[in-house]
C-alpha cells in the first residue's frame, strides 16, 4: 500500500513576494519551500503538472531532482478557495530510514448490514496521524465495515496498519460507527416570543420595541 | 421551526457588502459531500429550513445532514404602501451571510448518487448557485 517514489524537478526561486508567486503560477509552476534537519530553508519551484500528478497518485514522499537534490516530505499543501488549484507546497527535508509523523486519510470500505437495519454509518475519524518510516508512509488506511452491525462501532485498536506503522491515537476512540437513524424531530414548540433576547437590554425595555 | 439566533446585541444591522470568497468554511468538515455556494448572497432561515427538508425527505432516514450555515443577521423591512422616510423597518426575517465558496450543507454515510440527487434537490430551493463537492 506504500506509493511509489515520485520525482519532481524543482528549479531554485530567487524571487519572492505575492506578485512573483503569481507569475510564476502563470507559467506553469507552483512555489514552494525546503526546509528541515536544521539546514538552510530553500525557496523552489515546482512544475504544477508534475505536482498534480504527485497528488493525484498519493505520493508523501518525493525525490527533489533539478536545482538540488534532496529526498523530501510533502507535509503541506495550500488550495485556492476552490480547492482546485494549489498555491504552495512546503517540503521536510527526510531521509528514507528516518521515522516521520504524518496525517493520512482513513478511508471506508464495503457496506454495513446495519445500514440496512434503519442504521446509519457515523465516520468520525477521517484522518489519522501515523508514525512510520518516511518510504513506508501509506497512502490511506482502509476500514471494513461489512461487518459493522447496528450499534457496533469499531475503534483505533481494531485498524489494521500495515507493517511499521503506528498510531499516536487512543486506542479507544471511535473511528466509525453503526447508530441508529433519528426519526424527524417533531415540529419544535413555538418558542414565546419570535425574536431573540437582546443582550444587556430588560425585558421592560424590550416590549418597547423601537432601537 | 425557522432558526434565528437566541441572544444578539442589537436588532438591526447594516446592509453591509459581500466583499471576495470564503477564506473559511469552504471546505468538507463533517460528512463526505457537501453543497457549496459559487455565488455570494443572503440565505433566509425559511431557504435553510427548506433545503433541510428536502434533503431529509429524499435521505429519509439514511446518513446524516450538516447545516453549515446559520441565520445570524437580521433583515428590516419597510411595510407596503407606507411613505419613506421615518427611520429604519422593523425586524422581517434572519438570514445568513454567504461568500462565494462557503459549504452550504453536508452529507455523510450515503453512497455519492445518492448524495448527488439529494443536493440536486437542495440546491433547486437556493437563491445562488451551488455545486456538489467531496471531501478533499
Amino acid at each position: 500500500m506504500t506509493q511509489e517514489v515520485e520525482s519532481l524537478h524543482v528549479k531554485r526561486r530567487t524571487t519572492r513576494g505575492t506578485s512573483n508567486a503569481r507569475r510564476l503560477r502563470a507559467a506553469g509552476s507552483v512555489p514552494a519551500v525546503l526546509y528541515g534537519h536544521g539546514e538552510e530553508t530553500v525557496s523552489i519551484a515546482v512544475p504544477a503538472t508534475e505536482l498534480s500528478q504527485a497528488l493525484r497518485h498519493g505520493s508523501k514522499f518525493v525525490d527533489l531532482a533539478g536545482d538540488l537534490s534532496e529526498k523530501a516530505l510533502l507535509t503541506d499543501i495550500q488550495w485556492d478557495v476552490w480547492g482546485n488549484e494549489v498555491l504552495h507546497v512546503d517540503f521536510t527535508r527526510v531521509s528514507a530510514d528516518e521515522k516521520v509523523q504524518i496525517q493520512v486519510p482513513v478511508e471506508l470500505r464495503g457496506e454495513a448490514p446495519g445500514s440496512k437495519e434503519n442504521g446509519v454509518v457515523a465516520h468520525l475519524i477521517h484522518e489519522v496521524t501515523v508514525e512510520c518510516a518516511a518510504t513506508q508512509v501509506p497512502e490511506k488506511i482502509e476500514v471494513n465495515i461489512n461487518h459493522l452491525e447496528l450499534d457496533q462501532q469499531i475503534t483505533v485498536g481494531d485498524l489494521k496498519l500495515p507493517e511499521g506503522v503506528t498510531l499516536d491515537l487512543q486506542p479507544e476512540a471511535v473511528v466509525v460507527q453503526c447508530v441508529p437513524a433519528q426519526e424527524e424531530q417533531e415540529e419544535e414548540e413555538v418558542s414565546a416570543s419570535s425574536e431573540p433576547e437582546i443582550i444587556g437590554r430588560s425585558e421592560s425595555e424590550e416590549g418597547g420595541g423601537s432601537e | 421551526m425557522a432558526m434565528m439566533p437566541k441572544r444578539v446585541k442589537h436588532r438591526k444591522s447594516q446592509r453591509g457588502r459581500i466583499k471576495g470568497n470564503a477564506q473559511r468554511g469552504n471546505r468538507v468538515s463533517f460528512g463526505e459531500f457537501a453543497l457549496q455556494g459559487v455565488q455570494g448572497g443572503w440565505i433566509s432561515a425559511a431557504t435553510i429550513e427548506a433545503g433541510r427538508i428536502a434533503a431529509q425527505q429524499y435521505l429519509r432516514s439514511e446518513g446524516r445532514l450538516y447545516i453549515r450555515i446559520f441565520p445570524h443577521k437580521s433583515i428590516t423591512s419597510i411595510p407596503l404602501e407606507t411613505r419613506m422616510g421615518k427611520g429604519k423597518g422593523e425586524p422581517d426575517y434572519w438570514a445568513a451571510v454567504v461568500k462565494p465558496g462557503t459549504v452550504l450543507y453536508e452529507i455523510g454515510g450515503v453512497s455519492e448518487e445518492a448524495a448527488r440527487l439529494c443536493f440536486a434537490r437542495v440546491a433547486h430551493k437556493m437563491p445562488i448557485r451551488c455545486r456538489f463537492i467531496k471531501r478533499q
